[in-house]
């Protein structure tokens, strides 16, 4: 036991240096009143001074709470209701309909709200159709509202997979109990599933209230015409504020976005305290028969074909129109300006070529080491009661609070100042670590849900019989999760292709990806391009899930 | 119109060009050969590399023993990372190509760059560079850019003065409908709107006209081109004449008008880093970039060739010729540098915002 107390002590120490490095940068950097490899820079709260005295700052925030509110109070529960549905009822084709539910955590958000700009903005082909049939559109895609529906929306598959996941994990035994007894699917759902996900849906409903608070995609394009700001997107105007870069006014944003995540982290651990309660894998076989929904089965079919229209079908209609015309809008017939320039055009440029070289590169192979190293910090930390372990836990959930765009710029940073480090600065190395620990919260939530539903008396049972703690681990514990860890892997893939602010300022010869390529040629104006590497991320992202479908990672069993 | 091929360096050696020899730049041998024995050049610029394909193809083939590496960034990254890879001393970019004029000039105020005395300065305007050490390179004209599909051409405003009446008489018609860079998020948008405060006598008026009509702002040139293509827009002011050209010749549905009243002339200022670990390949890039053959490629990409022995449509020979004395010049020199003064940047964007309503 001693021994393998280190090796944990040794994970604990390393996460804490991956992740307190770009931290300490940004902290420090944050008290001083220049950039902090200038000589010139004093210490100095000039710049907390400055922010806490915009009145920007204060719209911002203001406007980054309603979103964050809004899209947690939307997508939970839609994505509760969507993983029973999916998991435990008759839902008509839920087989097959389960890819399509995915895929808007890979969808960039900038690519989203492109899309959407396309399809719903003032001169839209939707809002035109829909003008010429009603007379007006009755939206404003460039308002708040809209920005915390579509975030809502487009946040559900994450409530959808914590939930999901667990509830394949837990027996439907207790369900069909219910239903022998006589209760209806509803109230089945509402008295026995519920109460059993509630671990899930709360770390889903505050995973997503983070990711409110670091929105910057859709913001950042949908907020644009009418001057909206969130706290990322206030931190992205900062960058010009001054005319020269002002690193100290970015730091103290990021510092605050993290003032307010070390309060939710307490709470989350608060809420979860007794998770023991929930317990419900045994050493028992889990063959479950659907719950009946008779004919409101083909309700909810409907209910989730429209979710699927409208965060999926539609954004991604305007990206595949865009990449195949050379422009659109009000008098365009499209039929005389389709082109297939713009994808013959990429091929063109070796930066972007790279780009989609390494975006495989770093979801496929680089996901399942980040998944591995993940499963590592996971099993330190599982069923250690110790100092060790509670450092761990708030550890690994800082990052998430890190905005994506200062996370990278750090890491940027960590990569030039450290030495032994920077011979790995211009290569995909660099972008995986940063794209890990970034992700680290996301990851680790994953293999923690699937391994908090491992009984103690499994691992118990083989501790009795002898088995070293490692060999517990590698017989008992991984072989349970195994799944769980597929599908982690599966879902990282899917994120860090998807993945566009970390790697903004990391971006250089050898370090492209699409994310970031698209986000830089969108600043630069090349919309025919960004379109056309949108349609390739997207069709990559899904030829993926379907290799990984067909080797038999599957999410639905 | 051959505008794209493969970029690989190495085959460009095969690419015939039919250029004069005396059109070639001036570089002195010792200079050349001390550039083959480098080898490399790594360029940091804000073009888009699309627009200089055929440039950086036509320099491969010049010099094959240079090869080139082009780095596609926006102009703040370019600054933070100049600044940041020379505090750690990680070595730099060899040649730094911008458009944000002021950065570029506070970086060779700040002593960033090295000093070289190109062969082709002669045959550059006196005010295209600063202590040989940061050249202009193109000479783009700032326009008003519409949407031909839904605006009348009578309609269409020729002068700031005549914008600014425009969009008073016609609030309604206009609402909503216009825009440009936002001052306070895009470092070039507030470059050229102090601009227009310095040469518009009637800049207050035009400001609160901006104002009365909504104005939408943005951060990206792609943005405003786009939407005012799809005619979610119809009118965009301070709009890069060479990037609207190259929209152009895709869409011809976009309209450019170089104002009467004053026309400002932006130029993508290059230099050479201290840090630079190629200097001598960045001397024969930037000669090559100013020398008559580089510039005519550079009208060919619409970025507006600066010297005036090169002729055709996007040159500042034939803008000279069309707009003469209305042309304003951004001068290359520390005046660039005034409003990097933090104190005076935020006072000019509070009365922006109070003059168009946004505070």
């Amino acid at each position: 036991m001693r021994q393998s107390s280190w090796g944990r002590v040794a994970v604990v120490l390393t996460t804490g240096l991956a992740i307190l490095s770009p931290l300490g940068i940004i902290l420090y950097q944050s008290f001083l009143d220049g950039p902090f490899f200038q000589g010139s820079a004093r210490p100095s709260l000039s710049a907390f001074r400055f922010v806490f005295a915009d009145a920007d700052f204060y719209r911002a925030f203001g406007s980054t709470l309603i979103v964050a509110v809004g899209m947690t109070a939307l997508a939970v529960p839609l994505g509760g209701l969507l993983a029973f549905l999916v998991v435990r009822t008759d839902l008509p084709g839920r087989r097959w309909l389960e890819p399509a539910l995915l895929i808007p955590i890979f969808l960039s958000p900038v690519v989203i709200a492109f899309g959407y700009v396309v399809a719903l903005g003032p001169v839209g082909f939707v809002t035109l159709l829909f003008r010429e049939a009603v007379g007006k559109a009755p939206w404003n895609l460039y308002s708040l509202a809209s920005v915390t529906v579509i975030a809502g929306l487009t946040h559900i598959p994450h409530v959808y997979l914590y939930t999901s996941s667990t509830l394949r994990a837990i027996g439907s035994d207790l369900e069909e109990a219910a239903a022998v007894s006589g209760a209806g699917t509803a109230r089945i759902a509402w008295t026995v599933s519920l109460p059993m996900v509630r671990p899930a849906l709360l770390f889903s409903g505050v995973l997503v209230f983070f990711l409110g608070f670091e929105l910057f995609g859709l913001p950042l394009i949908l907020g644009d015409p009418e001057g909206l700001l969130v706290l990322s997107t206030y931190l992205y105007k900062l960058t010009n504020r001054l005319g020269v870069p002002s690193y100290q006014l970015m730091a103290v944003v990021a510092v605050v976005i993290m003032a307010i995540a070390f309060p939710l982290v307490w709470l989350q651990r608060r809420l979860l305290g007794a998770s023991g309660r929930f317990v419900s894998v045994r050493g028992k076989g889990l063959k479950s028969a659907p719950l009946r929904m008779g004919r409101w089965r083909w309700a909810a079919l409907l209910l989730v074909l429209a979710w699927l229209v409208a965060t999926v079908v539609t954004p991604l209609a305007g990206v595949f129109l865009r990449a195949f015309v050379t422009n659109w809008g009000e008098g365009v017939r499209l039929r005389e300006v389709l082109t297939l320039e713009h994808f013959t055009e990429l091929f063109d440029y070796p930066n972007l070529v790279r780009g989609i070289v390494n975006t495989m590169v770093i979801g496929v192979v680089g996901g399942a080491i980040a998944v591995a190293c993940y499963a590592a910090i996971a099993l330190a930390q599982h069923r250690w009661q110790s100092r060790w372990a509670k450092v761990l836990d708030y550890l690994v959930m800082v990052p998430r609070g890190m905005p994506g765009l200062v996370a990278g710029l750090a890491f940027f940073w960590v990569f030039l100042f450290v030495k032994p480090l920077a011979p790995l600065r211009a290569t995909p190395i660099s972008l995986w670590i940063a794209y890990s620990v970034v992700w680290l919260a996301y990851g680790m939530r994953l293999i923690s849900s699937a391994l908090l539903q491992v009984g103690p008396e499994l691992e118990e049972a083989a501790l009795t019989m002898g088995a070293s703690r490692g060999q517990v681990t590698r017989d008992v514990t991984l072989p349970l999760i195994r799944f769980g860890l597929l599908g982690s892997w599966l879902l990282v893939f899917l994120i860090f292709v998807r993945e566009y602010s970390t790697g903004v300022y990391l971006l250089g010869p050898g370090t492209e990806v699409i994310g970031s390529l698209i986000v830089s040629l969108w600043g630069t104006g090349a919309i025919d391009i960004v379109s056309a590497l949108s349609v390739i991320n997207v069709v990559l992202v899904g030829l993926g899930l379907a290799v990984a479908l067909r080797l038999g990672v599957r999410l639905h069993e | 119109m051959p505008r794209r091929y493969p970029l690989f360096l190495a085959l460009m050696l095969t690419v015939t060009q039919s250029v004069t020899a005396d059109s070639g730049p001036g570089t002195a041998k010792d200079v050349v050969s001390a550039a083959e024995q480098e080898g490399k050049l790594v360029v940091y610029s804000t073009t888009d590399i699309a627009l200089v394909v055929p440039l950086l193809k036509d320099f491969a083939a010049l010099y094959p023993k240079v090869a080139l590496e082009y780095n596609d960034l926006n102009s703040t990254e370019l600054y933070n990372r100049v600044i940041s890879e020379v505090a750690a001393g990680a070595g730099s970019g060899d040649f730094l190509w911008s458009s944000a004029m002021d950065l570029q000039m506070k970086l060779a105020n700040d002593a960033y760059a090295l000093a070289y005395a190109s062969p082709e300065l002669p045959h550059l305007p006196q005010w295209a560079s600063w202590r040989n050490e940061a050249y202009a390179t193109t000479f783009e004209p700032i326009a008003f850019v519409y949407n031909k599909r839904l605006v009348k051409p009578e309609e269409v405003p020729q002068s700031h003065t005549e914008l600014a009446k425009t969009l008073a008489g016609n609030t309604d018609r206009w609402r909503g409908k216009v825009t440009a860079y936002d001052p306070e998020r895009s470092g070039v948008g507030f470059l050229l709107i102090t601009q227009d405060a310095r040469l518009d006598p009637n800049f207050a008026e035009t400001e609160r006209s901006y104002g009365r009509v909504g104005v939408k702002l943005y951060t990206s040139i792609g943005a405003m081109l786009e939407r005012i293509q799809s005619g979610e827009h119809l009118l965009g002011f301070n709009i890069f004449g060479s990037y609207a050209t190259a929209r152009q010749r895709k869409d011809p549905s976009l309209g450019i008008v170089y104002p009467k009243d004053y026309t400002l002339v932006m130029a993508r200022l290059a230099l050479i880093p201290k840090a630079a670990k190629h200097p001598n390949a960045a001397k024969v890039f930037l000669d090559y970039i100013l020398s008559k053959r580089g510039q005519e490629l550079i009208a060919e990409a619409a970025l507006f060739s600066i010297r005036d022995d090169v002729e055709g449509e996007h040159t500042a020979a034939s803008l000279n010729r069309e707009l003469g004395g209305t042309l304003k010049p951004l001068p290359v020199g520390p005046s660039l540098l005034v409003y990097l003064d933090h104190a005076k940047r935020l006072e000019f964007l509070k009365q922006w915002q109070q003059a168009i309503g946004t505070k």
